[in-house]
């Protein structure tokens, strides 16, 4: 529990004074720390000491204007999940506590043409085994394809892009992905030969946890114009994907947190937290996790992209129609854990920073050049996945979103612990549940099943009422599971 | 001896040896039974491993759970035997065999070792050591 100053600014914003000196009374915050949030929320936010780690966040040298947290803010390492910091991108610090070990965990949207009506539930049966059967999911799962060395660094290097180069994919894909796939910073240089040896028979694999992926039906669209520009209209059947750089991803963080631990000492930077390791964006070490980090985003794209490449040759074999009849185009592909370096005005003044979202999306509004040209008129299409059994939104970024340096909340967040849930359920009856509300799961285990029991998060229509109602990002609709594949 | 305890959105392992040797050993072992079944795990490999030892005991525990984790992912072994000595450096021989989801029943994935709320606390009995997974 979590008893900290929390000043109420209006329906959505709650701040953490710069003068809190913390549970241990030495905190030196150097701006404020603001949480996005309804007060029907806080008592589940302040259960935990997610909020004092935002308040440890805003200690980051060169941190701009506030240590922020989305409405979907729950305990994590360093900063919790949900954080958002931007950083100086001259005397700021960057930290791999503000992405996460999953790099680039992100979630693509397919849509089709296809409707409620032209799938029966043998159908979606035999559409989730055969996705099963191509997508590798699971502890230990490797891809169809392995890599050698030489193709890896082509994937560190390129992103999507190598993916579609080698027959993964249309060439119109790579418009819809954020950064179109691909962080050009990267540099392979910088990942150990651990890191690309895990990667190597990875790129393709969903993996394990709360990594899915589910087709959906729209059950209600909110944004009529908005929903007609990303193509998308009420009982269309749409695919999300959810899975970020897998072991590649975890090596690279892991490998680098510990040159930043003797960094921090190095540098004579004092922190709170031992978690929040990190370097002065200018200084080797940093810029080295920068260039690496950005080859994990650009394997998760391309681990997305072959994804989706199965997808829609699973569409295929069942539906017996081509993917273009189909109509599998992408709608978006965002990032969940990630810190880019953007320009944003403060003050009134435009400036570089490093944006460290984690747990976070991007929010991009309609005057940002980073998106899509088809999207201008609305802003970029932010995805935001329930748990399995509820339901996802897609909603739109605002220039609003400007006072969260372009960001808002990314999914649900868990309220109860894994072990927690696998002692309160099994995962035979949480099927059997699913099953009678109409959706069809097939897990790589039992206890998979139990421990992503959608009682054990938070309700995600709180989570994204509260970023619309800060303005951070827009509902434009509604979809709800019909079918899942659980690593 | 070891067992595991939970946090919101992730676990760990609370483990006690009478030596810090033991409890490298026992806390490998908790490890391995989040992933699975260890109970189920028999000896039919062996992988040798060393790391040099840098002078931080705690880094030291990080880089050998993530070194197992490392080849756990890359050659898909489950061990659920160890046997560390730490001198300048650590040298183990880790026991084990192929996952077999049939077998050993779940997978959980754990992603990485954290240093938050890492502890290595000794005291007349031993060695007791609290490290905290992301999953």
């Amino acid at each position: 529990m979590w008893n900290g100053p929390l000043i109420k600014i209006d329906e959505y914003r709650y701040k953490i004074p710069e003068s809190y000196k913390g549970k241990g009374n030495n905190l030196k915050m150097r701006v404020p720390a603001i949480i996005y949030a309804s007060e029907e929320m806080l008592p589940s936010i302040k259960k935990d000491d997610a909020p004092e780690q935002t308040a440890n966040v805003a200690t980051l040298p060169g941190i701009i204007e506030k240590s922020m947290a989305m409405p979907d803010i729950h305990w994590g390492y360093g900063f919790p999940i949900g954080g958002v910091a931007a950083t100086d991108a001259e005397e700021g610090v960057i930290s791999p506590g503000g992405v996460g070990f999953d790099i680039n965990c992100g979630v693509r949207l397919v849509r089709t043409n296809l409707s409620i009506e032209d799938l029966d539930r043998k159908k979606i049966k035999e559409l989730v085994d055969e996705l099963f059967r191509n997508v590798p999911s699971g502890v230990g799962s490797k891809a169809k394809v392995r890599l050698n060395m030489s193709q890896l660094e082509d994937v560190l290097h390129m992103g999507a892009k190598w993916a579609i180069e080698n027959g993964y994919g249309w060439e119109e894909d790579l418009e819809y992905l954020e950064e179109n796939g691909c962080m050009e910073i990267a540099d392979a240089s910088h990942v150990s030969e651990k890191a690309k040896e895990r990667g190597k028979s990875q790129v393709g694999s969903l993996g394990a946890g709360n990594h899915f992926l589910e087709i959906q039906k729209v059950a209600e669209v909110f944004d009529k114009d908005s929903a007609k520009v990303y193509g998308i209209k009420e009982g269309q059947i749409v695919v999300m994907i959810h899975t970020g750089s897998r072991g590649c991803g975890h090596q690279i963080c892991t490998d680098h947190l510990r040159v930043l631990e003797n960094a921090v000492k190095k540098y004579n930077i004092s922190l709170p937290d031992r978690q929040l390791a990190c370097a002065p964006v200018k200084s080797r070490e940093g810029e080295n996790y920068f260039k690496a980090m950005a080859c994990a985003a650009n394997f998760a794209w391309a681990n997305r992209q072959m994804i989706v490449h199965w997808v829609r040759q699973s569409f295929e074999n069942v539906l017996k129609m081509s993917a273009e009849e189909i109509g599998m185009h992408i709608v978006y592909d965002v990032c969940h854990n990630i810190a880019k370096l953007e320009e944003h005005e403060v003050n009134g003044k435009k400036m570089m920073m490093y944006v460290h979202r984690k747990g976070a999306t991007r929010s991009f509004g309609k005057s940002r050049k980073e998106i899509p040209s088809k999207y201008r008129n609305v802003g970029q299409p932010v995805l935001i996945p329930g748990d399995m059994g509820t339901e996802s939104y897609l909603l739109r970024g605002t220039d609003e979103a400007e006072e969260t340096f372009g960001s808002t909340c990314h999914g649900a967040g868990r309220v109860m612990s894994r072990a927690e849930a696998k002692r309160r359920w099994r995962g035979q009856e949480i099927a059997r549940n699913l099953e009678r509300k109409g959706i069809y799961a097939h897990a790589a285990s039992w206890s998979v099943m139990a421990e992503e029991n959608p009682d054990a998060y938070k309700d995600v229509s709180q989570v994204v009422n509260s970023a619309h109602g800060a303005g951070l990002s827009l509902k434009v609709a509604r979809m709800i599971p019909l079918g899942v594949v659980k690593g | 001896m070891f067992k595991i305890f939970d946090h919101t959105a992730d676990i760990g392992i609370e483990a006690f040896g009478e030596t810090l040797e033991e409890a490298f050993e026992e806390t490998a072992r908790g490890m391995f039974a989040i992933i699975t079944d260890g109970s189920k795990i028999e000896k039919k490999e062996k992988r040798k491993i060393e790391i040099p030892f840098e002078g931080d005991e705690e880094i030291l525990l990080v880089d050998w759970l993530s070194e197992l984790i490392y080849i756990h992912d890359v050659e898909t072994l489950v061990f659920g035997d160890f046997d560390v000595k730490i001198n300048d450096v650590l040298t183990a021989y880790a026991y084990g065999e192929k996952y077999d989801r049939n077998k050993h029943k779940y997978g959980v994935e754990i992603k990485a070792v954290t240093y938050h709320m890492l502890e290595i606390k000794r005291n007349k009995k031993g060695v007791t050591i609290k490290v905290l997974f992301d999953i």
